[in-house]
Parts: structure tokens; C-alpha cells; sequence
């Protein structure tokens, strides 16, 4: 039924790492994707797994949806709607047969999508399959349970504000994006966020438009058995219908020049500076936009020339790492540091500039990039390991290009990066006239 | 779609609390390791890694006074400094190609040192890791840049960016204030600044010795690498420091409250107090069942969660424990390797405006209140017990969480199939009475810490001392059932003397 079981997807590992490149994706388990007539995709991964199996609902929106004025925060906010019942089953229903079950489920947002999973055992698969049905083809909640969520979500946002991360990355986005949704985080804006009890009518149209066959993505992981679950998806969800209304997400203008802005932060905390570079869509078989993934950890991994000076020789840092860019609509490449001595921010910031222009002029080490590239393989099937692994490394690629295969696509493109590419790369995207560099300080 | 390791999306907020997740508690009744050749194995014949574990019975309780944050920044030196083969720069490079690593987690009373790798690589990374605890160089950079690490956790990231992590932190230290589990295991900062090269190769000496170490091993390893991780252990110096006593706890006398003031925040409350309870024991179990029913950690079902966010909206959830679960923002499961023989019963509201701060604390201690009066009903009761029949199984999904759950069997004395076998026979085999006869003898409302982090320090306590009632708005219509038992809660009594309350400046938790 499957390619390999648990166990030989290890043992496969170091082949496939050996063979970087040759025929064969790198996703090592047998897949089964099929799409039913109201275009909801279905892909099922059937591997050894102790009687687990992780059910995942991707729905294709996020924050990144949130279109109107004064929505910040929406999807977020929805996703909790989502746990409000149905005319069959409802909250405290849907609830109570989950805990009898003992399922394990939760749900996120993010700028790209909402994911709802629950691990369960994989003989309660027939009845969460109905449950899962019914709450996407005909959730229903009363306009008090409504109101009482946003408080709850309001409580959400206040427990985050003292993190000071989450205070740069909004000013950041804030001040990155004047057009486009990925202004804003998935939490929303406060402001917004006081004034979700009032949208009771809106969320309707929201559920309507976007909670649609073809705006979702099934991902069941587990050891199942395909043609029976097949079945009870098709009986459940067949009759869901279709309608989604893309939202016209408005596109960012070019960015010609460096913004720069100070972030203050109402606690005690050492600078920290984070560097938004523009960088375009995702695309798995985009080799300069995969050398920009690659470049990454080799301008400022753990065994960069950078990481090896701020960080362990002249220690002007606490940390310094990055985050790659992997989203739907073009978005950021992150650079950002936690810096000590908070009169060194600007050496910080120079080292910076400087390990860019290396990488702008200079090829990598061959021998670096073939490291890294083992690395990465290796880091993505030792993470593997059980069906709730299995799901949430592969829901964002699933969710930003609506399929599975841009996985083994975008590890093929990885293992094609020269060192002329990633420094192709370093010229294109890491230009400092498009990037916001925010610099946050603590009141101390 | 994961890229090299170090890019993960959360990174930042991961990074925002790393020092706190190396933080963990510790404790156990039962017997520590006896030998060094003692392992806990856990072969999985066609798994081509190797999990590994190393145990050693040590943590923060052990901090010499004036030295708190020694025992954690020993682990990780060994963790995260040079060894005398390698520097550190030279290690990260060698495990760079294998995405393999090894961490340490400090806690009370357990440290674990724990790493994983595929099978291939197993000679470069057993090398690297008996490097690790055989070979540390203890050298001044790596001494310097994780000393500075540790207080700045301290004296920012945990007074500034976590209040729900500094209210469970400030509980601790109001429960066991005066016994060796009152500081948090990174420390204080008067600890941290005292501490020198010195201290750290003494403490490395005098704890990390071949009969104080317990190894695992979990995986695909090969039959030699037993006596070849059993043997490198020999290689520690000789010594076997005296156990600790558990901490001695004073008794709570009422209710008694320390308030965290710090300026612009909102309310997070923690409140509870110490259980006499051990995994394997069968009472242990029996509050479980009813600790998941008032307050299952991340469950919408469970009921302070229901009473408090469902129907009112205050705040984003409310759970209760009856054994350590650090870092509860960022995970869902139990965490493992955080032993501790003294454990806590203990609630956790998360945080929500300070004017609904006393609400909420009389809305929690009243459904505990209710729960010692009337226990459990045989609805309930069947529904929890049902949940956590399978429920438990997620707890150790992976070899390496396995290992985990082996090592605190044998830090708790947990004999036979262990904790998570027990568990589950535990679910069939407990009755209703048993729950109840636990709740009634484990359980009650009348001496509790409560630590509360605020902005508004003084209002609270003048509120608390006066046990004013603390009525409530609310921003949407409420139904009558809910107004209703608004009335009750509003006026539900918490004695309060004008001496147990204590305003700490956040400037000043944790200083000494």
C-alpha cells in the first residue's frame, strides 16, 4: 500500500541523500491525491503509526485574505468560530465526542492559511470524518457565543503583547507593506480586534465565501486503510457545495528605497534589530528564490563567518538568524539579532551590510553549499517520525501552492542551487534600497 | 517545506524563551540511578537513528546559597561550550552536515543532556557527545557569553517578555520560599553574577560522576554501543554526592498572595500548593482524572476553561496541573525530564484585564471549591476517564519522548511497564469513589499561594484584603444563567489577611 514503512523511510535516508538529485522526489511515503467533483483536495499518507492517524483541514486562507478595512485579525478569529457546532452536532456535543475519543486537536492561522488538525486514533476515523464534514459544510453558532469569542481572542492579543518579539514583527510588517495584507500579522490590529463582536453578519459571508470545497485541502496521515477512508470522505464531503470568492489582494508597489524605524517596547529588553528584505512569491522550482533559502543559513547560520564572530568570538550578540521566504504573494527574507551592548546596534547593523556585500561579490564555498544541502535533506526526514510531523511539515506547501507536490519540486530545485545562484541570488533580493530595517529597544 | 534548522518560522519566539525551555523541575520518590551501567534501553530494531539520553541527579536544588543559576549554567557549558577536543565553533561545524544535535535540559532536580542522530553518523556524534560530558573545557569566552545569556533571561526576557511564565515562576518562589526550590533553575541574578569559572569545575566535579549518571539509549543502535556508552561513563571521576531531601515546605497559613507589580500590564495568575503525590502511585492517577476535568491542559472541554473563557470571554484559557508543566504557551503534551518529588497542585489563568483579576480568582477557587465539596458526578467522571484511556497515547509519540517517559520511571521508581502502561490500566481500572476519596484528601481551598502578575498592584491588594466584591462588565449580552452565577462569584468569599499580601516590584523578583 505504501511505498516504504516507518522504518524504511530511515533506511532510505542516506540513499536518498547520496542521490541528491537523481530520479524520485524526496518525500519518501506513497501519497494518494484525489480531488472530488465539488473540488475539495484530498491527500491521503498511509504510514506505520502505532494506531494514530493526524486529520488535517488546510483551508487556503489566512491573514493574507483580509482584504477590507477594519478585518485585521479576521481569519484568526474565525478559526475559533470554527469550534462552534452545528444544527446536528452542536459546540458542546461536538466537544464531548471528541473527549470521548480522546483526540488531541487544535487549530492556527497564519498569514497563508488556517490549519485545523486533530491526531486521533485511527479506528475513530470514520466518525471524526463526519464530524469534520458537518462543521466545514454547516457550522452555525448564536450571535452570543460570537460576541463572547472576541473576547477571548482579545485575551489572545493581550497575553502576546509583552512579548517583544511580536511588537517588532507588527510595527515591521507595518511599515514593509503599505498595500499589501501581509501588513499585518494574523493577530490583527488592536483596534480591530475591539471591534470583532460587532461582525456577527460579516462572519457569514466570510464562512461563505472562503470555508469552500475548493479553498480546502484534506491531509490524513496515518495508518488507514485508502479505499475505505476514501469512501467515507467521499460519502461526507460530497455534498458540500462549491462557491469560493477569491479576494483581490491588492499588490505591493516596488519598494525604491530603505525605511528604517525604531520600535519601543514598553518592557526591558536588549536591541533587537530585524531586517525585512522583499523577496517574491514562492515558487518551488524557482532556482534563485530556493538559492535565497540556501543563502540564508550560509551568510548567517550556525557555522557562519558572521554567527562564528557577533555571536562566539566578539559576542556582540546573543543570537542572530534568519527566516527564509517561503510565502504565497511576494513577502520578506528575514535577518535579525539580538544585540548586547545596546551602543552597538550599528556595528551590528554594519556586520550585517557587510556579510551581504560579501555574498553579493563573493561565491559560497562549494564544499559549504553541499553541507548545507545534506543538512537540509537529512533535517526534513528525520523530522518524519509520526503523522502529526508528517502533516504539519508538509500543510504549508500544501497550503500556498494547493498541492503536495511542490515538496519533492522544491527539494529537487534545492540539490540544482550552484554557488553562482545563491550568489545571484545575494544581488537580487538582499538590496538594501528594499528592505525596512526596525530596531527595537526595551524601556530601560 | 523546512528549511536548515535554524529557519523555522516561530524561531523568534522560540528564541524569546530558550533559556526557559532548558529550565525544568525536578523529583522524584523514588530510587535515583544506581550504577553507571545501569542504561535504560529502548531498542526499536528498524529505526535507523539513535536516540540518546544522559541523566544526572543533579539540578538546581543543588545551587550552593549565593550561587543560584550554577547547576544551569554548568549544563550548559557542557551543552553549548568547548570541549578540550573541539572548540565550539569546531563542533557546530562537525554536526552541522548530520542536522543532528544534543541539548540539556536543567530543572530542579534532574539534568538531562539528550541527542539524536541517524545511524551512519552515530561515530562522529557519540564522539561529540561523550566530548560533551567527559571533556568540557569550562573556557572563559563560553563561561562569559552563556553567563551573560542567563541573566539577561533573567532580568529581562523572564520579568518582561512572558507574565504567564513569570507568575508560575513567582508562585514557586512564594511556595518554597527558604527551600532549595524557590528560585527558578536559571537562577537569580545576585546568583549569576556571583558565579566563576571555579564554582562551575567544582560543581561539574562534585555531580557529574559515574554513579550519578543514568544513560539511555532508544533506536536502531547496534548491541556494542551499550557497553561503549556505559563505558565512556566510567571514564567520570568517582563519587557519589549526597541526595537531597525533598525541599522542606513551610505550610500555607490561609491565603496567602504575592503580587508581581509591573507597570502597563494586564493580570496572569497562578495559584496553588503542594500535593504529596508520586507518579505509579494509585491516588496520582485518580486526581488525574479529575485535574483533566477541571482543567486538562489546552482542552476546551474542560471546566474552568468552560466557566471562564466560554462563557464569559475573559481571557484565552485556563487550565490546572497536578505535576510540573513548564513552558505551557508552547506545548501541548506533558513535558518529560522534570522530576520533582515535592509537586504542586496548581492553577493557571491566563492573562486578562486587571480590573477582572479578583473575578477571576474567586470564579477559579470557587469551582475548586465545588469540586472538594462534590466531587465528581459518574457522567463526568466516565467522560474524563474515557478521554484520557486514549488520550495518553500522545504523550510519547517518538522514540526520543519514550526515552523521556523510561528516564522518569526511573526517577519516580516507577517499576514494571512504567508510567504511561500504568496509566492506561489506571483508566480501567479506577472508580468513581477512588476519584473522589482523592479529590477530598488531596484537594482544598483553605491555604493557597496565589501569585499575580499586575499593573495594577495596589487597587488588588486594597480589593483582596477588604474581599470587596469585584463586579463585572462585560462588553456583549450575557444570558441570565450566566448573570446569575455572576452574583455568586461576585461576593464568593476569600479571606484575606492584610499581612499575607506582598507587593514585589518586577525590578526586584528574582534579584537575590
Amino acid at each position: 500500500m505504501f511505498k516504504k514503512t516507518f522504518s524504511g523511510l530511515l533506511f532510505g535516508l542516506l540513499a536518498l541523500v547520496a542521490t541528491a538529485g537523481a530520479e524520485g522526489g524526496i518525500f519518501p511515503y506513497e501519497t494518494r491525491v484525489e480531488t472530488l467533483d465539488n473540488g475539495l483536495k484530498v491527500v491521503l499518507v498511509p504510514m506505520s503509526s502505532g494506531g494514530l492517524t493526524a486529520y488535517w483541514s488546510i483551508v487556503r486562507t489566512g491573514a493574507r485574505d483580509e482584504v477590507e478595512p477594519g478585518r485585521t485579525g479576521f481569519a484568526h478569529f474565525f478559526e475559533h468560530m470554527m469550534f462552534r457546532g452545528t444544527e446536528k452536532y452542536p459546540a458542546e456535543v461536538y466537544a464531548e465526542l471528541l473527549t470521548e475519543i480522546g483526540a488531541d486537536t487544535n487549530a492556527f492561522t497564519s498569514d497563508d492559511l488556517t490549519g485545523y488538525h486533530l491526531s486521533i486514533a485511527t479506528e475513530d476515523l470514520d466518525l471524526v470524518t463526519e464530524l469534520e464534514a458537518d462543521r466545514f459544510k454547516n457550522l452555525a453558532y448564536p450571535r452570543e457565543m460570537f460576541e463572547t469569542e472576541a473576547g477571548a481572542v482579545y485575551g489572545e492579543y493581550r497575553k502576546n503583547r509583552s512579548n517583544p518579539f511580536f511588537v517588532l514583527i507588527e510595527a515591521t510588517r507595518a511599515e514593509a507593506f503599505k498595500k499589501h495584507t501581509y501588513g499585518h500579522t494574523a493577530m490583527g490590529y488592536e483596534e480591530d480586534i475591539r471591534q470583532m463582536p460587532e461582525l456577527f453578519d460579516y462572519s457569514k459571508s466570510f464562512f461563505s465565501r472562503f470555508y469552500r470545497p475548493e479553498n480546502v485541502v484534506l491531509l490524513l496521515v496515518g495508518d488507514f486503510s485508502v479505499e475505505p477512508t476514501l469512501a467515507s470522505i467521499r460519502e461526507h464531503y460530497g455534498d458540500w457545495q462549491p462557491g469560493y470568492v477569491a479576494p483581490e489582494v491588492p499588490e505591493e508597489p516596488p519598494q525604491e528605497k530603505e525605511r528604517r524605524i525604531d520600535v519601543a517596547y514598553e518592557g526591558r529588553s536588549l536591541p533587537v534589530i530585524w531586517m525585512s528584505y522583499k523577496t517574491p512569491a514562492f515558487d518551488p522550482a524557482d532556482v534563485r528564490l530556493a538559492a535565497s533559502v540556501l543563502l540564508c543559513d550560509l551568510a548567517f547560520g550556525e557555522t557562519s563567518d558572521i554567527y562564528r564572530r557577533l555571536v562566539l568570538n566578539e559576542q556582540l550578540v546573543e543570537f542572530i538568524g534568519t527566516q527564509p521566504p517561503l510565502q504565497r504573494d511576494p513577502g520578506l527574507l528575514n535577518v535579525y539579532s539580538r544585540v548586547k551592548d545596546p551602543e552597538k546596534v550599528d556595528e551590528v547593523i554594519a556586520a550585517i551590510d557587510e556579510t551581504v556585500a560579501r555574498f553579493q561579490s563573493e561565491l559560497p564555498d562549494p564544499e559549504s553549499l553541499a553541507n548545507l544541502k545534506s543538512r537540509m535533506r537529512y533535517d526534513f526526514l528525520m523530522n518524519l517520525d509520526t503523522p502529526d510531523q508528517v502533516a504539519g511539515n508538509l500543510s504549508r506547501a500544501i497550503a500556498i501552492t494547493g498541492g503536495i507536490e511542490a515538496i519533492d519540486t522544491l527539494y529537487s530545485t534545492y540539490d540544482r542551487v550552484t554557488p553562482e545562484d545563491v550568489r545571484d541570488a545575494a544581488q537580487t533580493f538582499l538590496k538594501t534600497s528594499g528592505r525596512t530595517v526596525a530596531v527595537l529597544r526595551g524601556a530601560n | 517545506m523546512s528549511g536548515p534548522k535554524n529557519h523555522h518560522s516561530f524561531l523568534p519566539i522560540v528564541l524569546a524563551i530558550s533559556l526557559g525551555l532548558l529550565v525544568g523541575a525536578c523529583q522524584p520518590g523514588g530510587e535515583g540511578p544506581e550504577t553507571s551501567t545501569d542504561a535504560v534501553l529502548m531498542p526499536v530494531a528498524d529505526d535507523p537513528t539513535v536516540s540518546f539520553a544522559l541523566w544526572f541527579e543533579v539540578g538546581s536544588q543543588n545551587d550552593p546559597p549565593g550561587k543560584e543559576g550554577l547547576a544551569f549554567l554548568t549544563g550548559r557549558l557542557l551543552a553549548e561550550g568547548s570541549t578540550t577536543v573541539n572548540s565550539y565553533e569546531q563542533i557546530l561545524e562537525k554536526l552541522y552536515p548530520l542536522a543532528s544535535s544534543y541539548e540539556i535540559r536543567v530543572d530542579k532536580e534532574m539534568t538531562t543532556l539528550t541527542g539524536r542522530t541517524h545511524g551512519d553518523n552515530l561515530e562522529t556524534f557519540f564522539g561529540l557527545l561523550s566530548d560533551a560530558y567527559l571533556r568540557p573545557a569550562f573556557n572563559e569566552d563560553d563561561f562569559e557569553r552563556l553567563r551573560a545569556d542567563q541573566l539577561n533571561y533573567l532580568e529581562r526576557t523572564l520579568r518582561y517578555a512572558s507574565d504567564e511564565e513569570l507568575g508560575k515562576a513567582a508562585l514557586d518562589e512564594l511556595v518554597f520560599a527558604g527551600s532549595s526550590y524557590s528560585h527558578p533553575p536559571a537562577g537569580t541574578v545576585a546568583g549569576v553574577n556571583a558565579l566563576t569559572l571555579d564554582d562551575v569545575r567544582g560543581f561539574y566535579d562534585t555531580y557529574y560522576t559515574r554513579d550519578n549518571a543514568v544513560p539511555a539509549l532508544g533506536g536502531g543502535f547496534p548491541p556494542d554501543l551499550v557497553d561503549r556508552f556505559a563505558s565512556s561513563i566510567d571514564l567520570l571521576p568517582e563519587g557519589d554526592p549526597t541526595a537531597l531531601l525533598p525541599p522542606e515546605v513551610k505550610p500555607i497559613a490561609g491565603l496567602q498572595v504575592l503580587l508581581v507589580s509591573k507597570p502597563n500590564a494586564d493580570a496572569s495568575i497562578s495559584f496553588g500548593f503542594p500535593i504529596d503525590l508520586q507518579r505509579g502511585e494509585r491516588d496520582f492517577y485518580a486526581l488525574w482524572i479529575a485535574n483533566s476535568w477541571l482543567g486538562e491542559h489546552r482542552s476546551s472541554v474542560s471546566h474552568l476553561y468552560q466557566v471562564i473563557r466560554e462563557s464569559r470571554g475573559m481571557n484565552y484559557g485556563d487550565y490546572s496541573y497536578i505535576e510540573e508543566f513548564p513552558e505551557g504557551g508552547f506545548r501541548q503534551m506533558p513535558p518529560t525530564n522534570v522530576g520533582r518529588r515535592q509537586q504542586l497542585f496548581e492553577v493557571w489563568i491566563r492573562t486578562l484585564p486587571n480590573e477582572q483579576a479578583h473575578f477571576a480568582l474567586r470564579a477559579a477557587m470557587r469551582e475548586l471549591a465545588a469540586l472538594v465539596e462534590e466531587g465528581m458526578s459518574e457522567e463526568e467522571f466516565e467522560l474524563s476517564r474515557s478521554f484520557l484511556s486514549k488520550y495518553h497515547l500522545h504523550f510519547a509519540k517518538t522514540t526520543r519522548e519514550r526515552l523521556g517517559y523510561a528516564l522518569d520511571d526511573r526517577f519516580y521508581g516507577v517499576d514494571g511497564d512504567g508510567h504511561l502502561a500504568r496509566f492506561g490500566e489506571m483508566m480501567n481500572s479506577l472508580t468513581r469513589e477512588e476519584v473522589n476519596a482523592a479529590i477530598k484528601k488531596h484537594l482544598q481551598t483553605s491555604n493557597v499561594a496565589i501569585a499575580i502578575v499586575t499593573g495594577d498592584a495596589e487597587s488588588l491588594q486594597k480589593a483582596l484584603v477588604d474581599d470587596a466584591p469585584s463586579p463585572i462588565t462585560y462588553p456583549t449580552p450575557k444570558s441570565e444563567e450566566i448573570l446569575a452565577e455572576d452574583e455568586e462569584i461576585v461576593v464568593f468569599p476569600l479571606t484575606v489577611a492584610a499581612d499575607a499580601v506582598r507587593i514585589v516590584p518586577v525590578e526586584e523578583i528574582f534579584a537575590e
